[in-house]
């Protein structure tokens, strides 16, 4: 979490309180357990949208626990180790002309 | 794709063709172009889910160095990602096919997909293309670059694609 006066939650509150409904749908269920096989968590959501409103409100401490949240999620998607190398540009010749087209000219 | 570095041309990245057997399309490295099957896609639907398969491989070719033709790991990768992001998978899409389950079925046609793309392309074996599956899965089912989630339908498209637009203010406060 920054330190400074130019700390703000990392998504609106309105971000928190869509996820959290979308997390608690019908459709939802049945697209994560199509995929997962059992039924999604939905409570921190709920935590965060919390944290954020306590946050709008009253400036809380509370925002702590939703920075500690998110990095939560970030770290999550980075536990498995890429099958690749990134790379550090983009290939070379994605912008090139093709082969025919520099020989049509 | 823009972002990273490999803005979309249509005329440039993009070529309609006619294809031998019942294939969708196909994304071409060596040219940097995706090729759609012009007497093979049935409808839009269909379209739309081939051009987000072929992007997928399209944005993997941008981002990162993935040997192609030389380590069919990495072929296998970019096609658990474009058969899991794409909606090939969807449940819809695999009643059509006469391919009923409910619990988790979406990572067993995630698999058999990669397994058949994989199969279209090189010339190996069944065993080789699943053992590479299988090796690659439990990583690249769960890299879901750049979406952030698997976008299901246009609700999950367009919240990742808002997430895409807040990640400066999401980075610099968590």
């Amino acid at each position: 979490m920054a330190d400074g006066g130019a700390w703000r939650p990392p998504r609106p509150c309105e971000a928190y309180r869509a996820e959290w409904k979308l997390c608690r749908s019908a459709r939802h269920f049945l697209h994560h357990y199509y995929v997962h096989g059992e039924r999604p968590a939905c409570e921190q959501w709920r935590r965060d949208l919390a944290s954020c409103r306590e946050w709008e409100e009253r400036r809380s401490a509370e925002a702590q626990s939703l920075c500690e949240s998110e990095r939560a999620r970030v770290q999550a998607t980075r536990k498995h180790a890429l099958v690749w190398a990134l790379r550090q540009s983009p290939p070379a010749d994605w912008h090139l002309p093709l082969p025919q087209d520099e020989k049509d000219q | 794709m823009k972002h990273s570095g490999c803005a979309v041309n249509k005329e440039r990245h993009f070529s309609c063709e006619d294809c031998n057997g019942n294939v969708s399309g196909g994304f071409d490295a060596s040219t940097s172009q995706i090729v759609l099957c012009q007497n093979n896609i049935r409808n839009q639907a269909h379209m739309n889910r081939v051009v987000t398969h072929e992007l997928v491989h399209a944005f993997d070719h941008c981002r990162a160095h993935v040997n192609w033709f030389t380590d069919v790991r990495h072929l296998a990768c970019s096609e658990v990602r474009a058969a899991n992001l794409s909606g090939d998978c969807s449940l819809v899409n695999e009643i059509f096919r006469l391919h009923f389950g409910l619990k988790q079925h979406h990572q067993t046609c995630v698999r058999d997909r990669a397994i058949l793309s994989i199969l279209a392309v090189r010339n190996i074996s069944k065993e080789v293309a699943q053992k590479a599956v299988d090796e690659v899965f439990e990583s690249c089912f769960n890299d879901h670059e750049p979406f952030g989630r698997i976008p299901h339908n246009k609700t999950y498209a367009r919240y990742a694609h808002r997430d895409f637009q807040n990640r400066d203010r999401y980075y610099s406060n968590i």
